[in-house]
């Protein structure tokens, strides 16, 4: 029983081609119930993300290959025109293991470590249980692969510090200020830079949020989704300024909306109480000489970046650790798929053994009670458990190398004179 | 050789086990810090609480030979400094569950407990013991006021570490480990409390026992002189920050300045002043 993925990432294709082959949740759906409905695969499921479309298929042909699944996902998107099967990637058995591993714990992804790919392969395979295209091996890959992320999640620090601007922003002001819940918050910009980092601060505790804008409604808007609802307006926003501890800015404008004349007053009223102001405009917002201010941390988009690059040095750094994690559950994964090869001889053990049993004990339906029927019944289970139980541990044990198994069959089949199995699957 | 250590086993023994204790939980709290050890992470706390232990052992095997009475000598002093850091310490980090900065304040620790251990090893004299309430609680106070000094020191010189780091776009170790400035000034300014209250404590208890004794100690004493003028300094400290607004900035460095003359000024004294404040016994 083999595993094909085929697909295309951000490391095989441009976003041209990954916007063109992308599938929505009903295209999805369609696709995967095509392949099983047309008798090529057994089982079906599609991941479909900004950064990736891939799919994953247990055949039922020998003459679906990779270089078939491509042509046929290409003609699903009817997109011949612009890719190419050279867009996509393809791996086979313990290869799409692997790959869907590295997926799931998100060291595949664009940002190395982000949270939600993990959401977006439960998804895909949501959809693919539903349409009733997931059957035992993409349950059991996908069902590993959650606990591979979730492994990762937790022994590493893959998903660790902050990678997006907006979310740097928050992890420097908890640097400085160790509970945000008893800071005030000023969002200069309703934007939705200005709102992400708002939301960031919200989740971190910030209550005391309060908005500015140029658009006053957009301000309330954003202040009743957050639940503040606290707005000042812009024309008179600067008579506050020294009341709040953090600055968020991000409005797009040519002239600086604080000058450091401003900042010079607000920090003496403040009595040089630490502010921190984030500059999150482009071009910038604030003053640059504002910086030079005692206790005032004036950051812009350059010096957080230097937090991201530092954060994902950091998890770049836990790699070999997912690594490791990945090899163990693929070495389970493994044996479980060899364990699969032997489950029609195993099946067939029992059936012969039950079916002696009931012959046997057919003979002696009308010669003894019920009640001692039952108990015979009973007892030759016990038996037969008992004397399975040797044969079946044998062949599900992990073996060393692939040749082993098929030999390992051919005794047990040899041995209790076992018909040929079935060849279809 | 007539030396306490070589006349007494376990004594050498604890002694030497004790310095061993200090090396090892400084270079697991050092590799939790710098290289981010699991292993360091699982044990340092635990290997911490067992130096803490050894350390009270070994104190009690110390007095015992002077039948359990505090001595009057620079290794006793030392020792007792390393046990009151490592002590406060630890109570940081069950009170704040910020295990961050234990290495700056242990490896302190254990540069005041090996300075003992080789020290004890190498002196005949075991110094003045002193018994009575008073004197006790005024030389364990003035021990504890020293460490809550050097302890808000260390403080201020991290504060200003990672205010720099920040200031300058630097968001490497420090950044990423230490706590943030905010728990850092509170850490800083609960130590200064401690220790003004320690040095107020060891001033009234000195001069109650001064009067029960009815020993005379000069005004102008070295020792008298220092402690007044760091207690003076200390307090001027606590009321700088309301009263005048410094910020914590400018009060780091004060505290890193009153941190570095109390240590010039101990050093000084126990080469140039060491009898208990001139008085002879």
């Amino acid at each position: 029983m083999n595993i094909i993925s085929v697909g295309v990432n951000h490391k095989t294709a441009p976003i041209e081609i990954r916007e063109r082959i992308s599938l929505s949740e009903v295209q999805n759906k369609e696709f995967i119930t095509g392949l099983i409905s047309s008798g090529l695969a057994h089982e079906a499921m599609v991941i479909s993300t900004c950064n990736r479309t891939e799919v994953y298929v247990v055949p039922a042909m020998h003459e679906v290959t990779g270089e078939y699944l491509k042509e046929y996902l290409i003609a699903f998107k009817d997109a011949r025109k612009e890719v190419r099967p050279e867009h996509f990637f393809s791996r086979f058995y313990c290869g799409t293991a692997r790959h869907i591993f590295e997926v799931a714990s998100a060291i595949d992804s664009l940002v190395l470590g982000e949270g939600q790919i993990l959401g977006q392969v439960k998804n895909a395979y949501r959809i693919a249980a539903e349409a009733q295209c997931a059957g035992i091996l993409i349950t059991r890959l996908c069902h590993t692969a959650f606990s591979v992320a979730k492994r990762v999640k937790t022994k590493t620090k893959i998903m660790e510090g902050a990678v997006s601007v907006s979310y740097a922003a928050v992890e420097l002001a908890q640097k400085i200020f160790s509970n945000l819940s008893m800071k005030k918050v000023l969002l200069v910009g309703a934007g939705e830079t200005g709102e992400l980092a708002a939301k960031h601060m919200f989740q971190k505790n910030a209550r005391n949020i309060v908005i500015t804008n140029r658009t006053l409604s957009k301000a309330e808007v954003l202040a009743e989704e957050l639940g503040t609802n606290k707005v000042l307006p812009y024309e008179s926003f600067k008579e506050h300024l020294h009341e709040f501890d953090i600055i968020i800015t991000a409005i797009s404008t040519k002239e600086y909306v604080l000058s450091e004349a401003e900042m010079h007053q607000c920090m003496i009223k403040r009595r040089l109480k630490p502010v921190i102001i984030l500059d999150l405009g482009l071009p910038r917002n604030v003053d640059p000489d504002i910086g030079k201010l005692q206790n005032m941390f004036l950051k812009d988009i350059d010096a957080l970046k230097h937090i991201i690059d530092k954060n994902l040095e950091k998890r770049s750094r836990e790699l070999p650790k997912v690594n490791a994690i990945i090899e163990e559950e693929l070495v389970g994964f493994g044996q479980w798929i060899n364990t699969l090869k032997v489950r029609p001889t195993i099946v067939d053990l029992q059936s012969k053994f039950i079916e002696i049993k009931e012959k046997e004990l057919e003979r002696y339906r009308y010669k003894v009670s019920e009640e001692e029927l039952q108990r015979m019944e009973h007892l030759t289970d016990r038996i037969l458990k008992k004397i399975l139980h040797h044969p079946i541990k044998m062949l599900k044990a992990p073996i060393d190398t692939t040749d082993s198994m098929p030999s390992r069959v051919d005794l047990v089949r040899n041995v209790f004179d076992l018909e040929e199995p079935n060849q279809s699957r | 050789m007539n030396n306490i250590l070589f006349n007494n086993l376990p004594l050498l023994v604890l002694n030497q086990l004790l310095s061993l204790f200090y090396l090892i939980t400084t270079f697991l709290y050092g590799a939790h810090f710098f290289k981010d050890s699991q292993f360091a992470k699982r044990y340092k706390q635990p290997v911490l609480v067992l130096t803490v232990l050894t350390h009270v052992v070994y104190l009690g095997l110390l007095t015992s030979i002077e039948g359990y009475l505090i001595n009057y000598s620079t290794v006793n002093l030392m020792t007792m400094v390393g046990l009151t850091l490592t002590i406060t310490y630890l109570f940081i980090e069950f009170t704040t569950k910020s295990d961050k900065t234990g290495f700056f304040v242990i490896s302190f620790a254990a540069g005041a407990q090996l300075i003992s251990s080789i020290m004890t090893a190498r002196i005949s004299n075991a110094g003045i013991t002193f018994s009575g309430i008073g004197i006790g609680v005024h030389l364990i106070a003035a021990i504890f006021g020293f460490s809550a000094i050097a302890i808000a020191g260390l403080y201020s010189i991290l504060y200003l570490l990672l205010f720099r780091q920040i200031e300058q776009n630097r968001f490497e170790l420090l950044f990423q480990r230490l706590p943030n400035l905010e728990v850092l000034e509170k850490l800083t300014m609960h130590a200064v409390a401690l220790g003004f209250l320690f040095l107020s404590i060891t001033l009234f208890a000195g001069m109650v026992e001064q009067r029960a004794s009815g020993e005379a100690i000069k005004l102008l004493e070295p020792k008298l002189v220092t402690l007044v003028v760091i207690w003076l300094l200390y307090g001027t400290g606590i009321f700088v920050k309301p009263i005048i607004g410094w910020d914590i900035k400018h009060m780091a460095y004060l505290f890193i300045f009153l941190f570095v003359f109390v240590t010039i000024l101990i050093v000084f004294m126990t080469f140039f002043s060491p009898t208990f404040h001139g008085l002879t016994f």
